[in-house]
């Protein structure tokens, strides 16, 4: 089952609710000022109002000098909120990193953070010095964002950061990135579509054996399926020592 | 998940579901994990990579190089410097084994002081200097600091430190210090440095009892090395080299000698002395100048007189010292411990007299200028100990791992000494015998965790670096001199430099480039030596026998554990749990008689000995042996240990009971002429004490039955030319079964041997001949497969020392089991050396033999024969497994998965070569003790309960060369980018692997080069083994004189 066309319908069904669910709470917001034009409180409630102004110019709304800002963008703002959302799957992390943000909308390639996956059996999590490296230069109205905050923190503590992990083999499977990664292998074929998630999940994927035997990711069958469909090696110890 | 995998639902048939369930049922995968990033990531570390710091190793002396193989900075194995000019990138046994210092459990954790109740109380470093300080004030004067050798750097600070402090002695401890032979080389040169020996290219090495290749030589892996590559049968030169083993124990250079003559303990000078005669009389070689000096000393030794005094016959004796004389480079080495009597410097000056009539002086010879650097001498410990004794000292401050309460004779009164120092101030990094008596422990940082050097020889400058950030709060023991200085003023630490122990190795390194000398390892250069004449001194050297304490029936040989050495590796437990390379047992004691004076005694294997000396007694199980003199009695130093949780027996109840016996109790602290340590010194009343123990043994007779293992063939026979007498006729490989194979195969019979196919002798018909069918390893893989991975092992350059063992239990996480597992047979080790003593019996015995010794007095066919798994291209154990966990893998590996594996052992009933290894527990994940599991190798599985394990030929390195070959744009790793953790440690080059489908591998090679002596281990059962075995070539029965 080729799960792309449902899943980027939940996605953005899911998508979709996060949103309204976020303008329904920020509209509450603003409105509570009686009569008045609609006043943001943040970059965030800016972008959000200058959006629902552009939909029905006849809103009245005020943005103060202090949330004038471009930055952080609209898209920074609706991924920090949907990576946040404990009701849509995967587990919440401990800072509400988006891979939509970065490696979709601003297509940073993916071995620009995870460093070494082309040399190691590793995929290997950035350090907080690399997030840092980008981050540091961003104009401080980004400090609204509760990740960047949290990302500073653990910074200027020099504290790491604890990363809910997600894909997970056992000790007896010596999965190689370097290998596949050498070999073309696109991050997705494994990993889904990472850079539609602000919130990474593990996407379900199912191969039927031809005996009608299903074998789910990440079970060894759905690793020799592709194995096999792309005459790669079959040996058990190619991964098991 | 609910569902049910294969293990968990055995494990509930098993148990019940109820406490399946109690016990925490999960899977891996299940498991909550993070993702646990570095916040600044050093740019050499990919995580998933190996990084590798070049350091010294710092076991012994001889000062070998190493390079710590680090993941994610942590070192999880530690290989040879292949630039190291002494190693040349191999380690010994104790070399591998040193990096469980660092992960050991029961290191101290931080400073302790002794509290006004007696025990141990956690202090700081700042309370704790600072007090030390305060008494080191209080002392006046009356300090003494006592350690082992250390590098230039650190020495040189304590030196500094104790004269800011306000002076006191220093003693450099060193229990298998080489006083006499410093003495006897300043007799007989007039320098007073320990000569370097070079084995390289020698066609005559004698050995007066040194057991240069064994764990306690001078400098084991380089000798070994220099040994046999002198001795490579493929060379000319190498047929014709010999070496000669003089002692009265058949040890590890004994087993691999040419001739082997037991000489009465204590005679060896007598014997180098009517040697040198004969030599001197055939062609006199000595330094113009020297030839008078040298008849005189000669004039009282003919080979007759000495025969008399030394139990070696005139011939040989006169043999010998034609050899020598006919030798283009001979050389001859003074005695090791065990022959360090009280006439030691004499014993060893005529081993050098040898050496100058030899000619050995300056070509395999080299006299090192006398150093400045201080070294270890037994007389300034006495010394101390009488100045312990009249209150002379207030504080003993006791570094480097030095135990003298338990390496130092109870007759020396040491312990008893130690009790009137003040303040006792160990700075052990391990808990000991010595510590355990201290007021403080400042602990020191392990070598792993150390800034360092190390000046092993002229010319060799190594250094040590830090590998880990320390794992706890423990201080480097020049940190620690310096911040006592500190505590005690600015008076004080003015004169010692600023700064950290780390900038005074830089300071002493400042010369150079540290950033190049950190990369390669240290500086590496010629050095020079000096260039003596003989010394008039020599005349004054009194040439007799030593007298040996006591009326007992049995000299007292205390021999150096190969493994263990002087004690300090009885701590770790991959040395104690390596069976000792001759007599195969581990973590126990034992003592060594001949089976003529067992049976005297009436006692067998096992049975306890009562062994009393003037000095004391003990109790030890006796291992009877064809290979020792009659009149001896060996017991290895090393155990005996009461503190320790590897070291000592942890019983029951929480207390600890000693490991086996220590040796050193029974022996009195007798000197030679010149105040050194004299170990062979006391004769053994021996009687049987009526009880057994049994011994944890992995080897039960060196008996191999005529089977094809642990071959042998005669250097005539191998200079003939021809095919291996082992191999298979090409001719007969198709006939049927029972036709014993005929023709040219059957009639070079090599030495002594049963020819393959005659088993069970000629004439007997019972037994049907085996065939042995030739066939082409390479085909055992998949023709679309670049590889045929394989292993040439040449059983003539095995020394036994078992290096091998040790690298491949740490490369590949084997569990340790401890002494009870080992006496039920559930050793875990993937690769074993057998041992075998001549062709042994050919029939079978039925019954249970029980301990068996086939060793003869001067006899020295040994065959060490690594043995590990075959790679068999018709494996037996692959059709029985029912589940498909062993297979044939398309490179012709003998696959094992773990994670397949149900237990059914049925792969190992089926094993001929026994070299599959089963869980019985949960070995590490179960009984491995903080932080000990951080060595762990990340690249292979730790096994669980149930599951069966075996050598894989390091399948971790194979898949990491070839997928390197891949990213550098190669289809398949370059020959010898791929080694074995066995191979690469190997001293000697015995381990030969690669791929056999490249024709011009070097593991090809080697067996192509030694096919006129090339088998395969139990050929004859067809198994089809990816391992080649070249047989040991015997040189004894050849003439020596030229």
């Amino acid at each position: 089952m080729k799960p792309s066309p449902l899943h980027a319908l939940v996605a953005a069904l899911g998508a979709l609710g996060v949103f309204s669910l976020w303008t329904g709470l920020g509209a509450s917001r603003v409105e509570a000022a009686d009569d008045g034009p609609l006043v943001a409180h943040s970059v965030c409630e800016a972008h959000e109002l200058e959006a629902r102004k552009a939909a029905d110019p006849s809103l009245q709304i005020e943005i103060p000098q202090e949330f004038a800002s471009p930055w952080p963008s609209r898209a920074a703002c609706l991924s920090h909120t949907a990576a946040e959302d404990a009701s849509t799957p995967g587990p919440v992390q401990p800072i509400p990193f988006s891979h939509k943000h970065h490696a979709g909308l601003f297509q940073i390639d993916c071995q620009y953070c995870h460093t070494g996956t082309d040399r190691s059996r590793a995929a290997g999590v950035p350090s907080v010095q690399l997030c840092m490296g980008c981050h540091s230069q961003f104009p401080p109205t980004y400090d609204e964002l509760a990740g960047i905050r949290t990302l500073k923190q653990h910074w200027e503590e020099k504290k790491t950061i604890e990363w809910e992990q997600i894909y997970r083999l056992p000790e007896y499977v010596k999965f190689q990135h370097r290998a596949h990664v050498q070999r073309g292998v696109a991050c997705q074929t494994c990993h889904g579509p990472i850079e539609e998630m602000d919130k990474v999940y593990m996407t379900s994927d199912t191969v039927w054996w031809p005996w009608l035997l299903p074998a789910h990711k990440p079970e060894m069958g759905w690793c020799i399926d592709c194995h096999r469909r792309n005459g790669a090696t079959q040996d058990c110890q190619a991964c098991h020592y | 998940m609910s569902e049910i995998d294969r293990r968990e639902f055995l494990k509930i048939v098993g148990v019940g579901a109820g406490a399946a369930a109690a016990a925490g049922c999960y899977r891996y995968s299940e498991l909550p994990e993070k993702l646990i990033p570095y916040v600044i990531q050093d740019e050499e570390i990919i995580p998933g990579l190996p990084v590798i710091y070049a350091s010294t190793c710092q076991e012994c002396s001889a000062g070998c190089g190493v390079h710590v193989r680090t993941r994610e900075s942590r070192p999880i194995k530690l290989e040879g410097n292949p630039q190291h000019p002494i190693n040349r990138g191999s380690l010994c046994a104790r070399g591998q084994a040193g990096i469980g210092r660092t992960y050991h459990p029961d290191r101290y954790v931080g400073p302790l002081q002794r509290g006004s109740d007696g025990a141990f109380a956690k202090t700081t470093w700042d309370d704790a200097q600072h007090t030390v300080a305060a008494r080191i004030a209080a002392a006046q004067g009356k300090v003494a600091v006592l350690g082992a050798p250390t590098g230039p750097a650190l020495s040189r600070l304590i030196d500094a430190w104790l004269a800011a402090v306000g002076g006191g002695s220093r003693v450099v401890y060193e229990p298998f210090a080489r006083e006499a032979l410093r003495e006897a080389t300043s007799a007989v040169f007039g320098v007073a440095s320990e000569p370097i020996f070079d084995l390289e290219g020698c066609d005559l090495v004698i050995d007066f009892g040194a057991d240069s290749v064994g764990g306690s030589g001078r400098s084991p892996v380089e000798h070994a090395r220099q040994l046999m590559a002198a001795r490579d049968v493929a060379k000319e030169e190498g047929r014709a080299s010999r070496l000669v083993y003089v002692g009265p124990r058949l040890d590890e250079t004994a087993s691999v000698a040419d001739e082997w003559l037991p000489a009465k303990p204590g005679s060896e000078g007598v014997l180098a002395l009517a040697v040198a005669r004969v030599a001197f009389e055939t062609r006199s070689k000595g330094a113009p100048g020297s030839e008078a000096s040298l008849q005189g000393v000669l004039a009282g030794f003919s080979p007759e007189s000495a025969a008399e005094r030394t139990g070696v016959s005139a011939d040989a004796i006169r043999r010998l010292g034609r050899a020598v004389a006919a030798a283009k480079k001979a050389v001859a080495l003074p005695p090791g411990v065990a022959l360090t009597s009280r006439r030691a410097v004499a014993t060893n000056a005529a081993v050098l007299v040898l050496d100058v009539v030899a000619g050995a002086v300056g070509t395999s010879l080299h006299i090192p200028p006398a150093t400045e650097t201080r070294v270890a001498s037994f007389r300034d410990a006495v010394k101390l100990i009488d100045a312990m004794k009249s209150g002379d000292v207030k504080v003993l401050l006791v570094h480097g791992g030095a135990n003298p309460v338990h390496t130092l004779p109870p007759d020396s009164g040491f312990t008893a000494a130690l009790e009137k120092v003040g303040t006792v101030v160990s700075f052990a990094s391990l808990p000991d015998e010595t510590s355990e008596r201290a007021h403080f422990v400042l602990p020191d940082h392990t070598p792993l965790e150390s800034w360092g050097d190390a000046a092993p020889r002229p010319g060799v400058r190594s250094l040590v670096q830090p590998t880990i950030r320390p794992l706890f709060d423990t201080q480097a023991l020049g940190d620690s001199l310096l911040g006592i200085a500190r505590a005690m003023g600015d008076g004080v630490a003015g004169s010692l430099p600023a700064g950290s122990f780390r900038g005074v190795v830089e300071s002493a390194w400042s010369g150079t480039s540290l950033r190049a000398a950190l990369e390669r390892g240290g500086e590496f250069g010629e050095g020079s030596y000096a260039s003596p004449s003989l010394s008039a001194s020599l005349a004054r050297i009194e040439w007799r026998e030593p007298q040996l304490e006591g009326e007992g029936e049995f000299v007292l040989l205390p021999v150096p554990s190969p493994l263990l050495g002087d004690g300090s590796g009885a701590h770790l437990p991959w040395l104690q749990e390596t069976p000792d390379p001759i007599t195969k047992i581990t973590w126990q004691s034992w003592a060594e008689i001949s089976e003529r004076a067992a049976a005297s005694l009436g006692v067998r294997p096992g049975d306890v000995l009562k062994v009393e000396t003037p000095f004391g007694s003990l109790e030890v199980p006796v291992w009877p042996r064809g290979g020792i003199r009659d009149d001896v009695i060996a017991v290895a130093i090393g155990q005996g240990h009461t503190v320790g949780r590897y070291a000592a027996v942890q019983t029951p109840d929480g207390s600890s009971a000693p490991r086996g016996v220590n040796v050193i109790s029974v022996l009195p602290s007798l000197t030679d002429e010149a105040g050194g340590r004299a170990w062979l010194a006391a004769k053994a009343r021996v009687r049987a004490a009526g009880r057994f123990e049994r011994l944890p043994f992995t080897q039960e007779t060196d008996d191999k039955r005529g089977r094809m293992l642990g071959e042998a063939i005669s250097l005539v026979a191998l200079a003939e030319g021809g095919p291996s007498p082992w191999a298979p006729n090409q001719a007969a490989a198709v006939v049927d079964h029972g036709t014993p194979i005929t023709g040219a195969a059957a009639a070079a019979t090599p030495l002594g041997e049963v020819a393959p196919g005659e088993h069970a002798g000629e004439g007997d018909k019972h037994h049907e001949p085996e065939i042995l069918r030739a066939y082409d390893a390479v085909a055992d893989s998949l023709p679309t497969d670049p590889f045929r991975w394989g292993m040439t092992i040449d059983v003539d350059r095995c020394t036994g020392c078992s290096a091998c063992v040790v690298a491949c239990s740490i490369e590949n996480n084997v569990p340790i089991v401890g002494e009870t597992q080992v006496k039920r047979a559930r050793i875990m080790s993937w690769l074993r050396i057998e041992r075998y003593v001549g062709t042994g019996e050919p029939t079978l015995q039925p019954a249970r033999p029980g301990p068996q010794n086939h060793e003869e007095l001067g006899k020295t066919d040994v065959r060490n024969s690594p043995m590990l798994c075959q790679h068999c291209g018709a494996a037996p154990c692959e059709p029985v497994c029912p589940v498909l966990a062993t297979y044939h893998s398309p490179s012709g590996l003998n696959g094992m998965i773990y994670n397949r594996c149900i237990g059914t052992r049925y792969c190992s009933n089926n094993c001929p070569y026994k070299v599959r290894r089963f869980n019985w527990y949960d070995y590490q994940i179960e009984t491995w003790p903080q932080p000990q599991p951080l060595m762990l190798n990340p690249d292979v599985t730790v096994r669980a309960q149930g599951v069966m394990e075996k050598c894989t030929f390091c399948i971790q390195r194979i898949q990491a060369g070839r997928l390197l070959a891949k990213t550098e744009g190669n289809a398949t790793p370059a020959d010898g980018a791929v080694k074995t953790a066995c191979q690469q440690t190997c001293p000697t080059g015995a381990i030969h692997f690669g791929n056999l489908k490249d024709e011009k591998s070097e593991v090809r090679e080697a067996a192509a080069q030694g096919a006129g002596r090339a088998y395969h281990a139990l050929h004859d059962l067809n198994t089809r083994p990816a391992i080649t075995y070249l047989a040991r070539v015997r040189r004894e029965g050849e003439d020596h004189s030229a």
